[in-house]
């Protein structure tokens, strides 16, 4: 199926660009290293789906570089009841679409009633809290009925999930919205998908709502985006380096000094990128069911070597389940991590009953520690062979299972393993703990199978709080509650790291959701 | 395929009836001769001497090896001895976690020698038999060819990736999916064989003598086919090694951190711009090791196969 209109709007746009603009066309490459399933916003979780839709349309409200300011974007304004149960969004009336029709407060009450509709199936619509209603009283105004506070609400419609798309596109696409078409407020226009290849999108040129955080606010200062797939890393580096491509977030960490010392590329680097990547416990397992055994593992392994090594000194080595730079992180928690002590490790599995055998491995009851950890294949199975080298060097044989992505998801969500392996953004310590901790999220994302209902509750708390301290206390609360019980061997903190060709003027990089340029209204050729 | 060349050797036999002294007498001298010929042909002699070391490093690796295969290091990416920034500890280097390059290949090609004399054993014995049976007995030659031709019809990847997705990772499913996909291959070819030696005229004295057909089968039709068949294996064996690489390659094959020479290959790709060394050692001794099977199955074939010597 076509999308005519949105197919013609795009030739309109493109025409009038070639007429107004006499410079040379303002096309920019961005390389990348996955595709998105599709880029329906309600139903993708893929970051590599958050690139994209970030960039064609436009969120009720926009989130700053720190990843803590909220800023206005479809809202100019809102206001929260004493009760934190109703928020009344005052939605700007000169937004349009792609196709050029109008943006009114109907459309965001459509969109955010879409996400949350359960025919939708979105994986993510627990990020809306306990929705009772949204309504467009009139065209300009947007009411958000909860039945309990959310105090993250509008962090969680920052993301680009609840992306306000034009009803009448999708009714003719349906299904194929997002995959064959896309009609957004955003500052790029869809133009055309090619699986596995190539996203091309054209600017939005009536375009001027845009965050308060970009210099620019619109409309785009490039002419067309391509975001093109190169799944080969090293490929990629080269790529950037030899000018086939001008920005790349996805430069293997062994690139990056090859990056800074060119002299065509720039490295831009942000630590409050939130996204941690971590190993986790299946808790119910006999074999890492005991604590001490959990942070025997977490104390033998050397995660700095590993960042060091591993990782080219390009990453944070991680302690801690969230970076300490997030909201709600709690600092007292920073005494209690577990670093890498192995003969500490080593008396705390003695401790256990686990006791080194005559071929040098641990056993307990006849039964050898041999957890079996499921992995991706590439980056991931050398970190997890790397934790496997730490492991022996204590008497544990880590059996890795590495597999492909497409396999990895649905293995994953079974009972098939004692650890896994998983990296993760987040907005916050509460968005972080939600996601991961709460019992009603067994078996996934909650794949170590945490179920506490103390931690259920002061989830709970944390999420209807309405001021900030009783949010700070119940989260935290939880921080010391799942690192205490060691449920995941944390490995390291990526940093938001992009590479990009010095035709480019300076920007700074976003964090939002992994996606790094966000909306692209920042990027530019120097003249 | 007809044979027709009086230089297939009479059935051997060992209870000492009439065939079996005329053909010990026959093959004694013609086996030293075979030896010699193939001895004689440099890149054979090159290829088996390769094959012989590569052997021999597989069998003692825990003897030759200078590390863990393994254990990790903090000095990763170290480049071979030679190049700069190399040192002697590590002479073929170290990998991306600092494993020592020359220990892994050594414990990685007793791996790749496993999974390809195991998968090529499985497939020319089942392959062989089902072909000789084929040639043998008429009746059930269209049942046994027909199911061969089924099994052609799967690609060797696509088997190990069922398999793999039935069994788990591991070397057993690689080696049952190269061995399966081998069997139709040698049962066609064995067939061809075995047609022509059944046309041959000791095989009509056998049955007038009164022989059974198990006698017929064993001691006529496999002994007489047996060398060309296993010069069909022999040439096999390359080729399972490099699908055995390249499956391992797609990180079907050993877990690790067991090391096989094309998931040694494998992880060094990332790598392939900043530290070569970590993909190429391995790629190279797949390389000489399929070259050398080849040119060694090559040459035994030139000199054991009947129709071509002069």
């Amino acid at each position: 199926m076509t999308p005519t209109p949105i197919k013609r709007a795009g030739f309109g746009l493109a025409a009038a660009m070639a007429l107004a603009l006499p410079v040379a066309a303002q096309e920019l490459t961005i390389i990348r290293a996955q595709d998105s399933n599709h880029y329906d916003p309600p139903r993708t979780t893929a970051q590599s789906g958050a690139e994209i839709i970030f960039m064609l349309s436009d969120t009720i409200v926009g989130l700053a570089e720190d990843m803590k300011t909220i800023e206005p974007l479809l809202a100019s304004s809102w206001d929260v009841s004493d009760d934190a149960l109703t928020y009344t969004f005052k939605i700007r009336d000169d937004v349009s679409f792609c196709d050029g029709k109008p943006m009114t407060a109907e459309d965001v009450a459509w969109s955010l009633n879409r996400w949350q509709d359960p025919e939708t199936k979105s994986p993510v619509r627990w990020r809306m809290g306990d929705v009772k209603s949204i309504t467009a009283p009139d065209t300009t105004t947007v009411v958000y009925e909860l039945n309990a506070p959310h105090s993250e609400l509008l962090y969680q419609l920052a993301q680009s999930f609840g992306s306000v798309i034009d009803k009448d596109t999708y009714e003719v696409l349906g299904k194929d919205f997002g995959v064959t078409g896309f009609n957004g407020t955003g500052p790029f226009c869809w133009e055309s998908w090619t699986p596995r290849d190539k996203v091309v999108m054209t600017r939005h040129d009536g375009y001027n709502w845009g965050p308060a955080n970009y210099e620019n606010r619109g409309p785009a200062q490039v002419e067309k985006v391509t975001w093109q797939i190169v799944p080969e890393a090293a490929t990629r580096t080269v790529a950037l380096l030899t000018g086939q491509g001008d920005i790349s977030p996805y430069i293997p960490f062994i690139g990056y000094s090859t990056l800074r010392a060119a002299p065509n590329i720039n490295v831009i680097k942000s630590e409050s990128a939130f996204w941690t990547n971590y190993m986790g416990f299946k808790i119910t397992k006999d074999l890492v069911g005991d604590v001490k055994v959990r942070q025997a593992i977490n104390l033998a392994v050397n995660q700095e070597a590993m960042a060091e090594d591993l990782f080219f000194g390009e990453v944070e080595p991680a302690y801690s389940y969230v970076s300490s730079g997030a909201l709600d992180y709690d600092t007292t928690l920073d005494e209690t991590l577990l670093k890498y002590d192995p003969e500490k490790a080593a008396a705390l599995l003695d401790e256990a009953g686990w006791v080194l055998n005559s071929d040098g491995k641990r056993e307990k009851d006849g039964k050898v520690m041999e957890p079996l950890a499921i992995s991706f294949t590439g980056e991931w199975q050398q970190t997890s062979e790397a934790v496997q080298a730490d492991l022996l060097k204590v008497g544990i044989e880590l059996q890795i299972e590495p597999m492909d992505s497409t396999v990895y998801w649905g293995k994953s969500a079974t009972d098939e393993f004692e650890m896994y392996v998983m990296g993760y953004p987040y907005i916050s310590a509460g968005d972080a703990l939600n996601l991961y901790f709460r019992s009603a999220n067994i078996p996934t994302p909650n794949r170590m199978n945490w179920n506490d209902p103390e931690t259920d509750e002061l989830l709970v708390a944390g999420s209807q709080a309405t001021n900030e301290a009783d949010r700070a206390a119940a989260y935290a609360k939880v921080l010391h509650k799942v690192h205490d019980n060691a449920v995941w061997l944390p490995i390291y903190h990526r940093p938001m790291q992009i590479g990009y060709s010095t035709k480019l003027a300076p920007f700074e990089a976003h964090n939002i959701y992994g996606a790094g340029l966000y909306k692209g209204l920042q990027l530019t050729f120097i003249e | 395929m007809s044979v027709t060349s009086t230089n297939v050797p009479p059935a051997p036999q060992t209870s000492g009836s009439i065939e079996g002294d005329v053909s010990q007498e026959f093959t004694a001298p013609a086996r030293a001769h075979w030896l010699r010929r193939l001895l004689k042909d440099r890149a054979a002699f090159l290829a088996l001497l390769t094959l012989a070391l590569v052997i021999l490093g597989a069998i003692f690796a825990p003897v030759l090896a200078t590390h863990d295969p393994a254990s990790n290091s903090r000095s990763v990416m170290t480049p071979p001895a030679w190049m700069a920034r190399g040192n002697a500890e590590h002479w073929l280097g170290t990998d991306g976690q600092g494993r020592d390059i020359f220990s892994r290949l050594l414990y990685g090609a007793r791996l790749t020698l496993l999974i390809g004399f195991a998968a090529v054993g499985l497939g020319g014995f089942f392959g062989s038999l089902l072909g000789l049976l084929s040639a043998f007995n008429e009746r059930i030659d269209p049942w046994i060819m027909r199911t061969m031709d089924v099994l052609l019809s799967f690609p060797a990847i696509l088997l190990a990736l069922a398999l793999v997705a039935v069994m788990g990772q591991g070397i057993v499913p690689i080696v049952i999916a190269l061995g399966i996909s081998s069997i139709p291959d040698c049962a066609r070819v064995a067939r061809g064989i075995a047609i022509g030696v059944m046309k041959q005229e000791f095989i009509e004295a056998g049955r007038a003598v009164g022989l059974s057909n198990l006698q017929l089968f064993n001691r006529y039709l496999v002994r007489n086919a047996i060398s060309s068949i296993m010069i069909f294996i022999s040439l096999r064996f390359g080729q399972t090694i490099l699908i055995g690489a390249t499956l391992s390659f797609l990180g079907l094959g050993a877990r690790p951190p067991a090391s096989e020479l094309g998931m040694m290959a494998s992880q060094g790709r990332d790598f392939l711009l900043f530290a070569p060394h970590i993909a190429v050692i391995p790629s190279v001794v797949i390389f000489i090791i399929v070259l050398s099977a080849n040119v060694a199955g090559d040459a035994l074939r030139d000199v054991l196969d009947p129709r071509l010597q002069a």
